[in-house]
């Protein structure tokens, strides 16, 4: 479903990711593990299609080249980008901006818009979901949410815009272990044969609630070990050094952000 | 108090124009303000067809006042609310409304305060003694003809003590032509009076729009006054709020808009003249295309005005390279124990945000649009009237198509 084959990502003058290679069929959950600065989020936003990236290489979604694609565009495919970050939208309500997104999509895939109605009975289910309060919808988006808020914003989004493949980056950074459960929770209930997802993380924590169905270890920009999910119990217990040992001398991680 | 009209009229013939040399009209276009015309006030023969549909549809009376004279016919002067007199100043006699107006001017009269004094016979006199819950409308409207292609008209506002009341000032013009409107208005709060009070600038990009608000406030009055500076080629309205009694307050807050070569002009003087008063300004600019925003904030605290509280902030966005804004915050400080705050950003469409949205499905166009209106909205989220509310956003569309 998802074919990454050599893809290299510099931002400026330097490169982060250099040359990596995955391969994710449908309904597969592959996890992405690795130290900070290794390349991880830049993987995550170069399937998004973050502008200010130098990209090469190849990258298809169900055969259909996403880096020719805008942003926009990217999504009407099917790419959905939990952010680490989620942006602040002062201003803008979660209830407009969640019709818009969704009708926007649906667009691209040619389907009818969807009306008020039948728009709040999805928003309602996905809001039940990762229990969002009832004035959720009426609340600028993310703006003066708490972390935990905010993240669950991203699951719930995810749910209303039912993407081919989720990216997750680090949803699990800044939650407390009951928001983490909710999260986790959500998706697990957006598993399914039609929809694969790339978790990145730092820590093998929530991995104990998404259990991949591959664990990759993503190191100075290239894939440097791959297996199933033991692999991520594994480097709980021995972290990245083994693996970044024999890279320190030759490539400081300095310039690229987690 | 305010200058006569006697006097005003000997000064009109000898008037010197605002250069750039003085601040407060620095970034004024002054060749096009010395092409405005003003004379005694001739009125229109039917208010244009074009200018109607611009009229915000709020129930309740109104007065409107066509080049300088109310148009009785499309004014609403019967079934007024109890607690509400509502008089035609052409019909009043001037001295009479100057001395009840107890306006003071703080500040020395520019020209156009001059012309406006000699020239704007006509007019509306609202006087509040109660709490009437409908809103009180006033539209004027310039039709600028040949020879004479300027207006000038008066509004005085005077709140008896513990009245309230809300007053929408529509500004608005017919046609392409170049000309503009002068109008000036005065507000007096007695004690524990409370005034809602909302301009709509929207003359046509050919035209230019001079407002200037004078208000006085006595103790523990409340003034809500907003600014939707929209239209004109040069929009521009000063206020001069004069905190006169002891724990007064006065909330200002105000939108502009610019596109194409539009200038628009907030001055606002806030003086704190009395104990423990509060006062707020917080506007917001966008600008565009080769638009300029001007923002000249002041607060004066007084000597023995101890306890004062007052905020500033003026945010701007700037949607292109050419457009830009000047904002000037100034406070003048002589009194103690005072708390002043003051704050201005400038900034551009946020690049995460826009990405955000995108990532998201949502076209780039339709992205910004969504981070403007979100920015622009916040200054209409405490408008009481949906009607205003949304005759404003079809504008902001209007202008943003």
């Amino acid at each position: 479903m998802l074919h990454v084959e050599n893809l290299t990502v510099s931002i400026g003058d330097t490169p982060i990711l250099k040359g990596l290679d995955l391969d994710v069929g449908h309904g597969e959950v592959h996890a992405i593990m690795g130290p900070n600065g290794s390349g991880k989020s830049t993987f995550a936003h170069a399937l998004a299609g973050r502008d200010g990236y130098d990209v090469a290489g190849t990258v298809t979604l169900d055969g259909a080249d996403l880096l020719e694609m805008e942003p926009e565009d990217r999504a009407g495919a099917g790419v959905f980008l939990g952010f680490q970050y989620p942006v602040e939208i002062p201003g803008v309500n979660n209830m407009y901006f969640l019709r818009t997104a969704l009708n926007s999509v649906r667009r691209i895939r040619g389907d009818d818009e969807i009306g008020a109605r039948d728009f709040l009975k999805v928003a309602q289910e996905a809001m039940d979901l990762v229990e969002m309060k009832k004035d959720f919808l009426y609340r600028s988006v993310n703006a003066g949410f708490s972390g935990g808020e905010k993240k669950r914003n991203e699951i719930l989004q995810m749910a209303v815009m039912q993407p081919k493949l989720a990216v997750l980056d680090e949803t699990d950074s800044g939650l407390d272990i009951d928001a983490l459960r909710v999260v986790a929770a959500g998706v697990n209930a957006l598993r399914g044969p039609d929809r694969s997802m790339i978790v990145i993380t730092h820590y093998q924590r929530l991995l104990d609630y998404i259990k991949p169905d591959f664990v990759h270890v993503l190191v100075d920009g290239k894939i440097v070990h791959s297996g199933d999910h033991t692999l991520a119990l594994h480097l709980e217990d021995h972290g990245y050094a083994s693996y970044v040992n024999h890279d320190l001398d030759d490539s400081p991680l300095s310039g690229a952000t987690a | 108090m305010v200058q006569s009209r006697a006097a005003a009229l000997e000064q009109v013939g000898s008037l010197k124009l605002p250069t750039k040399r003085d601040e407060a009209w620095r970034y004024a276009p002054h060749k096009s303000l010395g092409r405005l015309t003003f004379g005694p006030a001739r009125g229109a023969d039917a208010l244009p067809q074009d200018v109607q549909r611009q009229i915000p549809d709020l129930d309740g009376p109104r007065i409107v006042i066509v080049n300088g004279v109310v148009d009785t016919g499309c004014s609403r002067l019967v079934d007024v609310p109890s607690g509400v007199r509502l008089d035609i100043l052409d019909e009043m006699d001037d001295e009479s409304v100057t001395d009840s107006s107890q306006v003071e001017q703080s500040v020395a009269p520019d020209a156009f305060v001059t012309i406006n004094r000699a020239y704007g016979t006509g007019g509306a006199l609202i006087r509040v003694d109660g709490h009437p819950e409908q809103t009180i409308q006033i539209v004027d409207v310039v039709v600028p003809n040949g020879a004479q292609n300027s207006s000038a008209s008066r509004v005085v506002i005077e709140m008896a003590a513990e009245s309230s009341a809300t007053v929408v000032e529509t500004r608005i013009g017919s046609g392409d032509k170049f000309g503009g409107s002068n109008v000036c208005t005065e507000i007096s709060l007695g004690a524990e009076a409370k005034l809602t009070h909302t301009i709509l600038q929207d003359l046509p990009s050919t035209q230019i729009h001079l407002g200037r608000v004078d208000v006085t406030q006595a103790a523990r009055s409340v003034l809500r006054a907003r600014l939707f500076n929209l239209g004109s080629e040069y929009g521009r309205v000063a206020y001069q709020v004069y905190l006169a009694g002891e724990g007064a307050s006065a909330d200002l807050s105000g939108l502009y808009f610019g596109t194409g070569q539009q200038v628009l002009d907030q001055q606002l003087t806030v003086i704190h003249g009395a104990k423990d008063c509060t006062s707020r300004q917080s506007y917001r600019g966008v600008l565009d295309d080769s638009s300029s925003g001007i923002w000249n904030g002041g607060v004066d605290v007084r000597p023995g005005a101890d306890g004062t509280d007052s905020e500033q902030s003026n945010d701007n966005l700037l949607l292109s390279r050419h457009a830009e804004v000047n904002t000037m915050p100034r406070l003048e400080i002589l009194a103690d124990e005072v708390s002043c705050q003051h704050g201005a950003t400038v900034g551009q469409l946020d690049e995460e945000a826009l990405y955000y949205l995108r990532s998201r499905g949502i076209p780039k166009d339709e992205a910004s649009r969504l981070l403007i209106s979100g920015f622009a909205d916040q200054m209409m989220d405490d408008l009481e009237s949906d009607t205003v509310r949304s005759w404003i956003a079809e504008r902001l569309e209007r202008g943003n198509a």
